[in-house]
């Protein structure tokens, strides 16, 4: 072969490659790489509430006490705590929700989020609160928010803001009220060596996918295959991580409004009287006793329980966990009201 | 469909055995008569990389080529589920004194996998170096697009507990494509070379960029 020849047959499958372009399968298309949301899919339970179609759904007699169920994250959905839904069984009236931009509800862009500026968690907050007004049947209804992760940063955050509205709390390892703590938390609970499969793993996709800021499709494709172990806080260790779909804007845009206007978690805490249930878990290496202490300290009635055997999130996911220490405990606290 | 992509496939893994690539060339550096180039490198792109490549100089009149060819992948405990390949030509263009105008023009496969998802992938780079080139030394600026054209999904059991419905396959049109700029140096001694090379990576919507948005790339050649 003369060396023109060579030349042809390096560059023959860059050509092929450029004329291979029929349209065939799109990756930003819903329900290819990830499912549907609520607003492609109407046979997904949903309601519209502040200006949000969230992907919802209630168990129980809905006058009982309410729990609300409230995902961690940001950007996750409540999939993985639906054990909880055993709760509707014992006489109470349990309400799951994704938040808005995560799991099966509605997705918002980048440039709405950014628009909220510091407002942004607040929207969150109102979300909450609209949710748990749509499924109120009665004026003395108590309600009770189950938080876990980020999910007991927003429980704690709307209790602050409204302490009448919460007559109690169950937390699990909110990574911080204060925004200080957070940072540190997330710092320690994440690998980031440079050698590292997970790290390689979450930076090597990024030649093989992008997305506009807006292409949630895409962008929540790419942030569900990130969602695996976690060998520091021991999530997904014990049992696998469940979620529908993530959400990359609002998890993206979320921790960049933390970063930019570091809210205050706990601002409002020493209005809130009520009783605090605080999980931590031996396998987070992250979150040991004095991170517990620290974190929540701004309760004023606060018991904090160890959680052993499981890491992160997990209190929910492993069935053995679930119905002999975290159900009963959490049966407990809810029967003190 | 299936069936250029295989051919594609198949030609491409054909050539990433007989030739392997090095993209950084002293053009004005050694002796002219090498034919042989090969390549060890360090460095940063999209995550932190281990390559080895190999060159063939082609003479074509006024515009030397070299054929290339390389291997690289990202370091990890699971050896070797990500790794990339790629195989093309190196062609200086222009010269005028010592600078010199040089594009680079490669076909890549490339495989991604953890525990929800492998991903195959076919797509091409094109760049282009305009530079200054000493015998002992040599700084160009560099500018490229790499575009991910066409991609295979398959998703394991555990992707699928999450997501049933999830459709395995091929992907295409495009499923990404960035930007790179940035700039090479290098010395040359006898008919060895030590660059480097580092820059920015930017997505093609220009707005956002990968999460590890810079890369570098320090690499030794021995001509021969």
């Amino acid at each position: 072969m003369n060396q023109k020849n060579w030349l042809w047959a390096f560059l023959l499958p860059g050509a092929l490659a450029l004329a291979s372009c029929a349209k065939e399968r799109l990756i930003n298309e819903p329900g290819n790489l990830v499912p549907k949301t609520v607003m492609e899919d109407a046979s997904i339970p949903a309601i519209t509430v502040n200006g949000a179609t969230l992907h919802t759904e209630a168990f129980g007699h809905p006058d009982s006490t309410m729990v609300v169920v409230i995902h961690g994250g940001p950007g996750s959905d409540y999939r993985a705590l639906l054990n909880c839904k055993e709760l509707a069984q014992e006489g109470y009236r349990v309400v799951f929700y994704d938040q808005r931009g995560s799991g099966l509800s509605e997705r918002f862009s980048a440039d709405f989020y950014e628009s909220l500026g510091a407002e942004l968690v607040s929207l969150f907050y109102d979300d909450l609160h609209a949710l748990i007004g749509h499924y109120r049947t009665h004026p003395g209804q108590k309600v009770i928010l189950i938080g876990d992760s980020w999910g007991g940063m927003l429980a704690a955050g709307y209790a602050g803001r409204r302490p009448g509205e919460v007559q109690g709390l169950a937390v699990s390892e909110p990574g911080g009220l204060k925004w200080d703590d957070v940072a540190e938390y997330v710092k320690r609970s994440r690998s980031f060596k440079l050698w590292s499969e997970i790290l390689n793993d979450a930076t090597y996709l990024d030649q093989f996918i992008t997305g506009d800021e807006d292409e949630h499709q895409i962008l929540d494709y790419k942030m569900g295959l990130h969602s695996s172990v976690n060998e520091i806080t021991g999530e997904g260790v014990h049992a696998a991580n469940l979620f529908w779909r993530n959400g990359a804007a609002c998890n993206a845009s979320l921790i960049g409004a933390g970063q930019e206007y570091e809210p205050d978690f706990s601002e409002g805490l020493d209005q809130f009287g009520a009783p605090v249930l605080f999980f931590y878990t031996e396998k987070n290496a992250a979150y040991q006793l004095p991170w517990a202490q620290k974190v929540s300290a701004p309760f004023r009635h606060v018991e904090l329980f160890e959680i052993t055997g499981v890491g992160h999130s997990e209190m929910y996911t492993v069935g053995q966990v679930w119905n002999n220490v975290t159900k009963p405990k959490l049966l407990t606290f809810l029967q003190s009201f | 469909m299936k069936s250029l992509i295989s051919s594609f496939r198949i030609i491409l893994l054909i050539l990433s055995v007989q030739t392997l690539q090095a993209q950084m060339l002293n053009w004005a550096g050694g002796p002219d008569g090498f034919r042989h180039l090969f390549r060890a490198s360090v460095g940063l792109e999209h995550g932190a990389i281990l390559g080895i490549a190999y060159g063939y100089k082609v003479n074509m009149g006024p515009f030397p080529a070299v054929l290339t060819a390389e291997y690289s992948m990202p370091l990890g405990q699971d050896f070797p589920d990500d790794f990339k390949l790629r195989a093309g030509a190196q062609i200086r263009w222009a010269e005028a004194g010592d600078f010199r105008f040089s594009t680079n023009v490669n076909g890549i496969f490339r495989r991604y996998e953890n525990s929800y998802a492998r991903i195959e992938n076919f797509g091409c780079e094109v760049s282009g170096a305009l530079g200054y080139y000493r015998p002992g030394w040599y700084l160009a600026g560099e500018f490229g697009f790499d575009k991910a054209i066409v991609s295979h999904f398959r998703h394991s059991a555990s992707y699928r507990e999450s997501f049933p419905g999830v459709i395995d396959g091929w992907y295409e049109p495009a499923t990404g494509g960035n930007f790179f700029y940035g700039l090479q140096a290098g010395v040359s001694f006898g008919k060895q070379d030590i660059f480097l090379r580092a820059g920015r990576l930017i997505s093609e919507d220009f707005k956002s960029a990968p999460a590890l948005p810079f890369y570098g790339q320090l690499g030794y050649n021995v001509r021969i």
